[in-house]
């Protein structure tokens, strides 16, 4: 702490100005906690699962196999039992499938995004963003399965010579899609594990029983050596540079699904752009009504401060000011052009049978825009939490618009029709909600949900500083 | 030559543990006889050791390049050996060529850097390892490795810099 006092210009300064706010103590993490404190502060909660936590895993695990029966019966049955048909061929579940892999989208913003430009604020969320990403990819990952159908065919995608001489049509988008998907699903991983090595051996340090075992496999042997030190920084930077255009592709990649067909309102040059900034908005508001919900639950308060969710409202806030920009964009242009078709499509969404949920889909998206533009509104967890909920559910329900209202409608008037879902895609559909949540719980009782040695890193990296009448914290350049 | 020796320490301030590194190297104790743990990430020369070169990056573009090739045998060659010909369109054409280039290099060059530093790092390492766990407590652990007849400088080096639990390392399971 620098504590050379400034020319005064003759005025003396009063020492009580000189202590540090609350605030500011408390977002350095200085007041007086050792690292064992610390240690302890993240752990404690792991350890700690009461009758609640036990209720809130059932009921998730019975809705997850109440969703495998569903899938169980649409495989024996076949996918007559699901509500697609002519000329909606894809509906809840390729809907459901896009917002997955758009709530996927907010790990890698946060963390690598983030990493590279060294905003301190993002180091106690990293590791619940790239959990997010990881879990909400394996759900993004079983709906190319469960749309197949017949998914013990789904081999005939892997390219390996056979007796077949069958080999995949690499021209094909379903297989840009899954390869990836497949991509961003082991490059996310890899990158979660990676950063969590250190903190598993703290972990390893600190328990005895299954859970020693544990983490003890999980931290490969780490010792902290300088070189250990070194060389993961190196790598999670290269993972950091890596991952993000990947992260682009993904999205971009599932917008061409639908762009290059000659769909009407698909077939659209700014699809990849709008797809990506969506995902960016919906997986952004995601992890803030997530660090809201874990933060109460595990009682992570001293960790996840006030000014965490002020930085992401307003990550959150740019995200959905660009996705309004992207969706006029790509809506005056097909307003404009006047063509029957579309003009059949706008008029239905906007006053005919599509307009609910198009109506709920503005509102939920563009509102939440307006309250976050405030930051005691921001920074409350309770109003953060309900527009967080509010933007999920206006993206779910653009999601839904896109896929199944636009195939309702097509170039040929005698081949249009509606769309219901049937109880089996909407069981389906609740198996992955449930099952994000259970991973996502049980993950946060097994794996330290603060990245403990970034933390810890962060109170390194800040000392106060006196400018004039206040002290101020200054980041050393350490990284 | 005599028989080694080894000694660690565990400190509680950064720049004692240096001072005692600078003390060590003077005695004649080899960089490479020192090795620190800490449960945080110091800067590369804190400690005032020579920073250690890594080839991490070539791996990595070693990763990438064969990506690129294994992508563009998938994307261009394949399609000639398992033709299918659609009226209009050509065998192999750019943009999914492209893409299918792009994310297998990519899907190369993340699993190649995530390989690569377990392999630089030596993981995963299961045996018995010299270690202390208030490592993980904020404490700097100093192991340094010497010829047997500097034991009592070394020990008095580490004591007169602040070392606390100055003793002969065990091996533990980690």
């Amino acid at each position: 702490m620098s504590d050379q006092p400034e020319p005064s210009g003759g005025k003396p300064t009063p020492p009580e100005s000189l202590e540090p706010s609350e605030q500011v103590r408390g977002r350095l993490l200085l007041d007086q906690r050792t690292d064992r404190e610390i240690d302890e502060a993240v752990l404690r909660p792991m350890f700690e699962t009461g009758p609640r936590f036990w209720i809130l895993v059932g009921i998730l695990g019975a809705i997850v196999a109440w969703g495998i029966y569903a899938w169980i019966y649409q495989i024996y049955w076949g996918m007559g039992v699901a509500g697609i048909n002519r000329p909606v061929y894809w509906g809840l579940y390729i809907a459901t499938f896009v917002f997955w892999v758009g709530i996927s989208h907010a790990g890698t913003m946060i963390s690598a995004v983030l990493r590279l430009l060294k905003a301190d604020w993002r180091r106690p969320i990293t590791r619940g963003a790239e959990a997010m990403t990881s879990f909400a990819l394996m759900m993004a990952g079983l709906y190319p399965l469960i749309h197949l159908g017949r998914v013990w065919k789904f081999y005939w995608m892997i390219p390996y010579p056979n007796n077949r001489f069958m080999w995949p049509n690499f021209q094909s988008p379903l297989m840009w899609d899954m390869v990836a998907i497949f991509t961003y699903l082991i490059g996310s991983t890899l990158y979660l594990y990676l950063a969590l090595i250190p903190d598993m051996a703290m972990a390893r340090d600190h328990t005895d029983g299954w859970r020693y075992k544990l983490y003890r496999g999980m931290a490969l042997g780490w010792r902290g050596t300088q070189g250990e030190w070194h060389k993961l920084h190196r790598a999670l930077s290269i993972f950091s540079v890596v991952i993000i255009p990947v992260f682009l592709s993904v999205h971009s990649i599932v917008s061409w699904d639908f762009a290059v067909t000659i769909q009407p309102r698909w077939h659209s040059t700014i699809f990849a752009p709008y797809f990506v900034i969506g995902a960016v908005y919906s997986g952004l508001a995601a992890l803030a009504a997530i660090l809201v919900i874990v933060r109460r639950t595990m009682r992570l308060q001293e960790f996840l401060r006030s000014e965490h969710f002020d930085a992401l409202g307003k990550l959150v806030m740019v995200a959905g000011m660009g996705w309004i920009y992207f969706w006029f964009s790509g809506f005056i242009v097909e307003w404009y052009g006047n063509d029957p078709v579309i003009r059949e499509l706008i008029h239905e969404e906007i006053s005919g049978g599509l307009a609910p949920f198009f109506w709920l889909q503005m509102t939920a998206n563009v509102l939440p825009v307006l309250f976050l533009a405030f930051r005691r509104i921001r920074t409350n967890p309770a109003f953060l939490l309900a527009l967080a909920l509010l933007i999920n559910v206006g993206m779910y329900t653009e999601r839904a618009l896109i896929v199944f209202g636009n195939l309702e409608r097509n170039y040929l008037p005698f081949n249009w029709g509606t769309y219901r879902p049937t109880w089996v895609e909407v069981s389906v559909i609740a198996m992955t909600f449930a099952g994000f949540i259970l991973l996502y719980t049980l993950f946060s009782r097994i794996v330290p949900y603060v990245p403990v040695w970034e933390i810890k890193e962060g109170r390194l990296r800040y000392s106060l500083r006196r400018i004039g009448r206040l002290l101020v914290p200054t980041a050393a350049e350490i990284e | 030559m005599s028989e080694a020796g080894r000694l660690l320490a565990v400190f509680r301030e950064s720049t004692a543990t240096a001072d005692a590194i600078d003390a060590l190297h003077e005695t004649g104790v080899q960089d490479d006889q020192i090795v620190v743990m800490t449960g945080v990430p110091y800067p590369e020369r804190a400690f005032g050791r020579h920073v250690e070169w890594l080839r991490l990056p070539h791996i990595v573009l070693a990763g990438a390049a064969g990506g690129l090739i294994f992508g563009l045998f998938l994307a261009v060659i394949t399609p000639h050996l398992y033709r299918l010909d659609i009226g209009g369109h050509p065998t192999v054409s750019f943009a999914p060529a492209a893409i299918i280039t792009f994310v297998f290099t990519m899907m190369a060059t993340i699993i190649s850097t995530f390989l690569g530093v377990l392999w630089e790092m030596n993981f995963p390492e299961f045996g018995t390892k010299f270690y202390h766990r208030l490592v993980t407590d904020g404490y700097l652990a100093v192991l340094v490795e010497f010829e047997a007849p500097l034991e009592n400088r070394v020990r008095l080096i580490l004591e007169t810099h602040g070392g606390e639990h100055i003793e002969r390392p065990e091996r533990q399971t980690l």
